[in-house]
């Protein structure tokens, strides 16, 4: 009876699991609220990894969590601005769409320095998570300079 | 005292070490001077407005385009092109062009380029600015027509605005103030000009000097320049030396965003580049001024 129940629970699992991307039915809004709300969890690790990196908070091996979160979300950056989510209130100018091949190479480079910072943070050597973070820092500047609206 | 034989052998290493250190020295003075030079060039900001948009526009030949609420500015080709640049000026029609804004005809020059906050540098840092872009690649580049209200388009116009706001005059250092101030105000006010873009202006366009760094909100027509003094709600009153220093390094703020604007460029070409020293310096003076 128990195994009979955890089957069918299994299977409404399964089916759900198989049917979501049917179901999904990702509005624009959502997409936009999606993709804020993974830069937001990015801003967060940046902000703490670089008080860790400015030594102004001891790294006691936390360091590398903020990394990992960096390079989860930085790979998932090209998949966020899926055509059409450029709502009215969303700070991502047209040339996300207009220039692909251009916002693709940003978003590359992020993926870069935040592997490569995951590396550094793996590694401990003060100097080199100074110099990795300072290519991530510049990775986010030169993707927001060219494709984000200003805040002011 | 006679000087005996041995004291003068003894002597001739002496000599001879310090011809040594004095060779590659006087052997490459324009090396030391373009390279600070260039270093300046960067802290004054002339690479980002004197090279164009495109992006394979050769470095320092001019036609940036520079919005302001009197129309559009086109930066000039600075490279040492004698036709189309600067090659066929002197050192003193240089200095001339920072310190009294006017070109070497004696014709005055639009604020747009700066020499309201230029006036300060000193001439030793102008004349290696010089010989610095004295060794670069000529372009051959006409300048472009700036795009301007009919009334400010003439440069009689910029005279008259020049003899009511324009006050001449070098960076002094200020002896209750240590060097590192110092050298953070001569960067900020002067070579830096920040307040260019951060100091409110007039409707005529002159800067309101007694509200230094409070912030510009008609620096474009869809930009504004935020509020950079020690102000805790208005400004960056909040920030540690520290947050600034990184900010003007990378460009991020404290809360580890990262501002799309007008600002990145200046991070790229001008504080990027400096020394972290230099930007310490200009993290201190920041946190002197006002707060307003």
């Amino acid at each position: 009876m128990q195994r009979k129940t955890i089957g069918i629970m299994v299977g409404i699992a399964v089916l759900a699991g198989a049917s979501l991307p049917v179901i999904a039915d990702t509005t624009p809004e959502d997409a936009k609220d999606y993709r804020t709300a993974v830069m937001t969890s990015l801003r967060g690790h940046i902000q703490a990894a670089s008080m860790i990196a400015r030594g102004l908070i001891p790294n006691s091996g936390q360091l590398l969590g903020h990394a990992e979160g960096l390079a989860h979300g930085a790979a998932e950056i090209k998949n966020l601005f899926p055509e059409g989510s450029a709502v009215d209130d969303s700070k991502a100018l047209p040339a996300v769409w207009s220039e692909p091949d251009k916002f693709a190479a940003a978003a590359d480079a992020a993926v870069e320095a935040t592997m490569a910072f995951e590396d550094a943070a793996a590694g401990g050597d003060p100097a080199a998570i100074g110099a990795a973070f300072r290519e991530v820092g510049m990775a986010c500047r030169g993707c927001h300079d060219n494709f984000r609206e200003s805040d002011d | 005292m006679t000087t005996s034989a041995s004291q003068t052998t003894r002597r001739r290493p002496a000599v001879a070490l310090a011809v040594a250190l004095l060779v590659p020295v006087s052997a490459f003075p324009n090396e030391d001077l373009k390279a600070k030079g260039k270093y300046l060039l960067h802290a004054g900001g002339c690479i980002s407005c004197h090279t164009a948009d495109e992006e394979d526009a050769p470095p320092l030949a001019g036609g940036h385009a520079i919005e302001s609420p009197f129309g559009v500015f086109y930066s000039p080709n600075i490279t040492p092109d004698p036709e189309t640049g600067i090659g066929g000026w002197s050192d003193e029609d240089f200095v001339n062009a920072f310190w009294e804004g006017e070109n070497p005809d004696g014709e005055h020059y639009f604020p747009s380029f700066p020499y309201t906050s230029y006036t300060g540098v000193s001439r030793d840092d102008l004349l290696a600015m010089k010989a610095y872009l004295f060794s670069i690649k000529p372009v051959s580049r006409e300048n472009e027509e700036h795009d301007l209200w009919p009334i400010m388009s003439s440069r009689f116009a910029a005279g008259v605005w020049k003899a009511r706001f324009f006050e001449p005059g070098r960076f002094v250092p200020d002896p209750e103030q240590g060097d590192e101030w110092n050298r953070g105000a001569y960067l900020v006010r002067h070579l830096g000009h920040c307040g260019e873009c951060h100091t409110p202006r007039t409707a005529l366009g002159a800067l309101e000097r007694d509200r230094e760094l409070a912030g510009n909100p008609e620096l474009t027509e869809d930009e504004s320049a935020p509020n950079i003094t020690p102000h805790r709600e208005n400004g960056i009153g909040r920030w540690s030396v520290s947050d600034i220093v990184y900010f003007l390094e990378i460009g991020m703020l404290p809360d580890g965003d990262f501002t799309g604007s007008s600002m990145g460029p200046v991070i790229e070409d001008n504080t990027g580049k400096l020394t972290p020293e230099d930007r310490r310096a200009i993290a201190q003076y920041l946190k002197s001024v006002t707060p307003q």
